[in-house]
């Protein structure tokens, strides 16, 4: 979390408009949905690393690593949808194999099925990794304040996306703590240790909510956060990026539609 | 001359305790003053703080901002919270947003400045508390100084008469502590009050013009440097000036 939020506030766009980017993040992920094509998908997944790591200038192994994980994830995910599991022999017609008491057993169509799902699930992630990588959260909150999403949920994003680092800090302060004084030494040393830190950092979040309720009232608090909106750079070539964009992947899904 | 801060024998203990926090303090602050509070660690100076902006209400006794009663009504507060400001000991109890320049605006928007004003202020009192090339970094990327720095310019931008620094310089390094100090005497030279808690005792000495101590929520002393220096009693109240030696 740290290292992508150390990008976001260090890359080539960062001054652009939060509501450009996302604009082209959002144009991708419809048309990754509407042609639901694994070729549209991939090609999304190829614009995002180029845009992130030529354009953005973040290293190329910062959005693959993030890529890994969320691929990782939907991996697990389709393996569901490619793979059977039965107590019968499913069929002639599937490849089967015979585990332990269990059919385990695919065929051509789940294997596409999952591929597909997989492609496209992927293309979106690479969309929002763009997204994420390029723009801080400040930035996202401000975009939504813009578009007035609920003053309630905007403030509870602003409050809850600090306080994140400040109990992080002190997570890792108690934790060092704990381990001087050899807290980890032992699985069930660890595990008590890891209860102890836990309901500690709970007991420090809620003395800092109240100290930080009366700092903010100190300086004028009478219910919304009103805070200045950000300032940004408008800059052109995102929607070239966008046109181009959209028509290589509007071009990739029809002729994949015509070949299936 | 009204003062522009006073407590007049307030008494103050917090729910679910029986030991009163403040028994009967009362203190009285002059425009342009630079203050020290000093006294033992749960001596009430947080809490005599914390009444000067309406935080906490006395059980008995009363607090005047600018020679008018502190009124507790939400118009009053916000009035009392415009003329007194308090920065707290540490940063990250008051820096609510990851954006600096956010955090820093809150206040005066708050007082109902336009977005235009409020932009111009921020700006103003960036450069004042040298936090300029700090606006578009995230609040938590900073170091304990530059946060400190922050929190003291988001509660600068309100303007307030008083600003009431809770034990702000504890954990700065001297060329830090040397930086706020610069921006204290600009405010003072001003015409703003300011407060600072502290177990400096050096800084008592030698940049206060009126040193306050307070023991068990009272305040024992309010004068001069040379004067409460002087008093052995109170010397020895406020504990050895050199705590490395070895006593007996």
């Amino acid at each position: 979390m740290r290292t992508i939020d150390r990008y976001a506030y260090s890359n080539a766009l960062r001054r652009v408009d939060p509501a450009q980017k996302a604009s082209l993040t959002v144009l991708a992920m419809l048309l990754c949905f509407l042609f639901d094509r694994p070729a549209v998908g991939l090609l999304t997944l190829g614009w995002m690393f180029v845009l992130t790591s030529v354009w953005a200038q973040v290293p190329p192994r910062v959005f693959g690593r993030t890529l890994l994980a969320e691929g990782l994830f939907l991996i697990l995910s389709v393996i569901g949808i490619a793979i059977s599991v039965s107590l019968d022999h499913p069929g002639v017609n599937r490849a089967a194999w015979h585990i332990g008491g269990l059919w385990v057993s695919t065929d051509a169509n789940a294997i596409s099925l999952a591929f597909q799902l997989f492609a496209r699930a992927l293309g979106c992630a690479a969309a929002l990794n763009f997204l994420i990588l390029t723009t801080p959260l400040t930035d996202l909150i401000d975009l939504m304040r813009r578009l007035h999403v609920s003053e309630t949920l905007i403030e509870l994003m602003t409050l809850i996306y600090r306080t994140i680092f400040v109990l992080l800090d002190s997570l890792q302060r108690m934790a060092i703590a704990q381990a001087a004084r050899l807290g980890f030494s032992s699985p069930g040393r660890a595990l008590r240790s890891m209860a102890l830190l836990g309901s500690q950092l709970f007991l420090d979040a809620y003395r800092r909510s109240w100290r930080m309720q009366m700092a903010l009232k100190s300086r004028g608090l009478e219910g919304a956060l009103r805070v200045l909106p950000l300032e940004y750079v408008y800059d052109r070539r995102i929607w070239w990026v966008g046109t181009a964009l959209g028509v290589s992947l509007v071009v990739a899904g029809i002729v994949s539609c015509r070949q299936f | 001359m009204p003062s522009v801060l006073e407590w007049n024998d307030v008494y103050y203990t917090f729910p679910g305790t029986s030991m009163p926090a403040l028994r009967g303090a009362s203190l009285r602050l002059e425009y342009g003053q630079r203050v020290v509070l000093l006294g033992r660690n749960g001596a009430g100076k947080s809490t005599l703080l914390l009444h000067a902006n309406g935080i906490l209400r006395p059980s008995a006794g009363t607090v005047h901002i600018a020679g008018t009663p502190l009124d507790y009504s939400q118009h009053g507060l916000r009035i009392a919270r415009r003329q007194v400001g308090l920065v707290f000991q540490n940063p990250d109890d008051q820096l609510f947003s990851a954006s600096v320049a956010q955090d820093i605006s809150f206040g005066p928007l708050n007082m109902g400045l336009s977005i235009t004003a409020t932009r111009q202020r921020v700006s103003q009192v960036a450069v004042r508390c040298g936090v300029s090339d700090l606006l578009d970094r995230p609040t938590h990327a900073l170091s304990g100084g530059q946060k400190a720095r922050v929190a003291l310019a988001g509660v600068l931008a309100m303007e307030p008469r008083v600003i009431l620094a809770d034990e702000t310089i504890a954990g700065l390094d001297p060329w830090m502590q040397q930086q706020v100090f610069v921006i204290f005497n600009q405010l003072v030279a001003e015409g703003t009050t300011v407060l600072l808690a502290t177990h400096a005792l050096d800084v008592a000495r030698h940049w206060a013009d009126l040193v306050v101590v307070m023991e068990s929520g009272c305040v024992v002393a309010a004068d001069t440097p040379a004067q409460v220096f002087a008093d052995q009693t109170l010397c020895e109240l406020l504990g050895p000036p050199d705590p490395w030696k070895e006593t007996g």
